[in-house]
């Protein structure tokens, strides 16, 4: 066979292992940079505050756990997303890996998709890890109120124990918590998808970071923003279009903030679970579609 | 007739420059044409244009205007880069990775894997002598090792054109007689190479042709030896010559029409003296 056949034998339009082979480079590099040392900020911020509730009802006590594990675990991968993205793109340019990757029959679109998919992999590991950090701790704490209430009411008629324990049950670990701890995933991945447009044009990693800042805050203030407009101004279609571009540029973060139903101990419907993980993977497509059309056309 | 390794057609690239009306002519009307099996040296100072032309050739900067080709494809088209080994100027790689993930994971990206790939990484590791320090990070490599595993890499999938933009750059003496050697054994394997460089005595002992760039414009191009040659003059070198032999050629010079320029000792290159004296001082 001639080097010229062997050469189109190797080479596919697209090549699955190719962007494997980023992803898998793009997750060391997140790994042996030690980005992990976030996960242990929430282990001790669990450990600390489950020592700290334990002068709490047992219903406040799992309330404040969730409010405070979800609440840290949304901003940690949020962080975790932004942080861990906006550095890729700039560090690969300033330290020329960029060109020998690309000098390889790498096309343009298989690196990004490489490189947003080890962080959102890295994203997945972080969030199954914190997760199961959370969920162990809130079993362990449901257990001992359960065996601590069992003994308490020992001599109590069965029927008033059942309630007790129900009541326990229900306001501890349930299936309810599951879209939510998705949906927190999912607005990690559309705010990765972001950074990753944002530093397809940006010079520096600062840059993006600061951009990203003003766009997280943005993000959850645009839905009462558009609120406000409708009810102040004429709801024409220039109006619409307006607000649509506003919505594409500063995706409605606010939508992905589930935390707060899940710990007043309202169930998440199947509607809103689907319609906001939708919502979230479709801005992700978006901006990592944006980011390779970017891309594409950038002078390396 | 088979195809040029490289070719390189009215070649023009203006970068704009932002909020000002005037831009930068970075390659000018460059024609470039590069037999398969030789070695091209693309010479001039700083900023005449080798990086911009070495970049466009492997589509990674588009021209402004003209066209280049690699081995008859276009080289904007992905699948012509499957016959391209590239070395950038001062490259960093991933310092995370040890020498043989970084030589994996090229190879991954240009579709190796298993035994084959195991044993291409094997063969190279050797070739540039970094077999011991295979399980090394890249941030423990000298400059001259991370240029060596620059070499595999770009070597990784046996490519029959092998780009390299300053191989020598920054490297000592030692190292860089190791880089020229590593390039004379790809001259002798039949890989085309194209090197960019501004160290002109080290492009005049591996390349087989020149191109010499100022201001973005080609200025001379053509054999090395056809272009560096006196045509009206001639070097007798003779070794073990009694001074009488030498009164006596002279003699005969002055009874002639020719000129006598210069009569000097022979010397060795400073190079030469600087690898002699420091060779076996050198830890292994």
């Amino acid at each position: 066979m001639s080097n010229e056949t062997v050469v189109a034998a190797r080479h596919r339009g697209v090549s699955f292992s190719r962007v494997l082979a980023i992803t898998v480079n793009t997750l060391t590099e997140l790994t042996r940079l030690k980005v992990f040392y976030v996960l242990l900020v929430f282990a001790l911020l669990l450990i600390g505050s489950s020592i700290f509730m334990a002068q709490f009802t047992f219903q406040q006590e799992f309330q404040i756990l969730k409010d405070i594990s979800l609440g840290a675990m949304s901003i940690f991968t949020s962080l975790l997303a932004i942080i861990a993205t906006a550095r890729l793109i700039p560090q690969d340019i300033e330290d020329r890996t960029v060109y020998t990757i690309l000098a390889k029959p790498v096309p343009r679109f298989e690196y990004l998709l490489g490189k947003i998919g080890g962080v959102l992999l890295l994203l997945a590991i972080s969030t199954v890890v914190m997760s199961a950090a959370f969920l162990a701790v809130l079993y362990i704490r449901e257990q001992s109120v359960l065996h601590m209430t069992l003994r308490q009411m020992s001599s109590a008629p069965r029927e008033q124990v059942d309630d007790t324990l129900r009541a326990v049950r229900s306001s501890g670990l349930n299936l309810d918590l599951f879209p939510g701890i998705i949906i927190i995933y999912l607005k990690a991945c559309l705010l990765a998808a972001l950074t990753l447009f944002v530093s397809t044009f940006a010079t520096t990693n600062i840059f993006t970071i600061v951009v990203m800042a003003f766009i997280y805050f943005i993000g959850h203030l645009q839905a009462t923003a558009r609120e406000y407009w409708l009810q102040e101004h004429s709801s024409g279609w220039i109006t619409h279009v307006f607000l649509a571009i506003v919505a594409l540029l500063f995706p409605d973060l606010q939508a992905f903030n589930l935390v707060d139903d899940i710990v007043a101990g309202t169930a998440i419907s199947l509607g809103v679970f689907l319609k906001t993980a939708i919502l979230g993977a479709f801005y992700t497509t978006i901006y990592t579609l944006l980011a390779v059309f970017v891309f594409y056309g950038k002078e390396l | 007739m088979a195809d040029p390794a490289i070719a390189v057609r009215g070649l023009t690239k203006i970068f704009p420059v932002p909020l000002h009306r005037q831009s930068i002519v970075a390659v000018r009307d460059l024609d470039l044409r590069i037999e398969p099996g030789e070695v091209y040296g693309l010479l001039g100072p700083n900023g005449s244009g080798k990086s911009t032309t070495l970049k466009i050739i492997l589509g990674l900067v588009s021209p402004t205007r003209g066209c280049t080709e690699i081995f008859g494809r276009d080289s904007r088209l992905v699948k012509s880069r499957e016959a391209v080994g590239f070395l950038p100027e001062n490259p960093y790689f991933y310092k995370y990775l040890s020498g043989e993930e970084t030589l994996r994971f090229f190879g991954r990206l240009c579709g190796l894997g298993g035994a084959g790939l195991r044993n291409r990484m094997d063969e190279l590791l050797a070739l540039v002598g970094l077999t011991n320090a295979r399980k090394r990070r890249l941030g423990t490599y000298s400059k001259g090792m991370l240029q060596r595993i620059g070499l595999a890499q770009a070597l990784i999938h046996d490519p029959r054109l092998v780009v390299l933009d300053e191989p020598t750059a920054g490297v000592d003496p030692a190292g860089s007689r190791e880089i020229r050697d590593l390039i004379l054994d790809l001259k002798r394997r039949g890989i085309t190479v194209l090197l960019s460089s501004h160290l002109l005595a080290q492009a005049q002992e591996i390349c087989d042709r020149v191109g010499v760039l100022a201001d973005g414009a080609l200025v001379r191009e053509g054999r090395l030896q056809e272009l560096i040659a006196i045509e009206n003059q001639t070097e007798l070198i003779v070794a073990d010559a009694s001074s009488d032999l030498i009164e006596e050629i002279e003699s005969l010079i002055n009874r002639s029409n020719a000129k006598l320029i210069e009569r000097r000792k022979s010397t060795t290159t400073l190079e030469r003296l600087f690898l002699d004296a420091t060779t076996d001082r050198q830890e292994p």
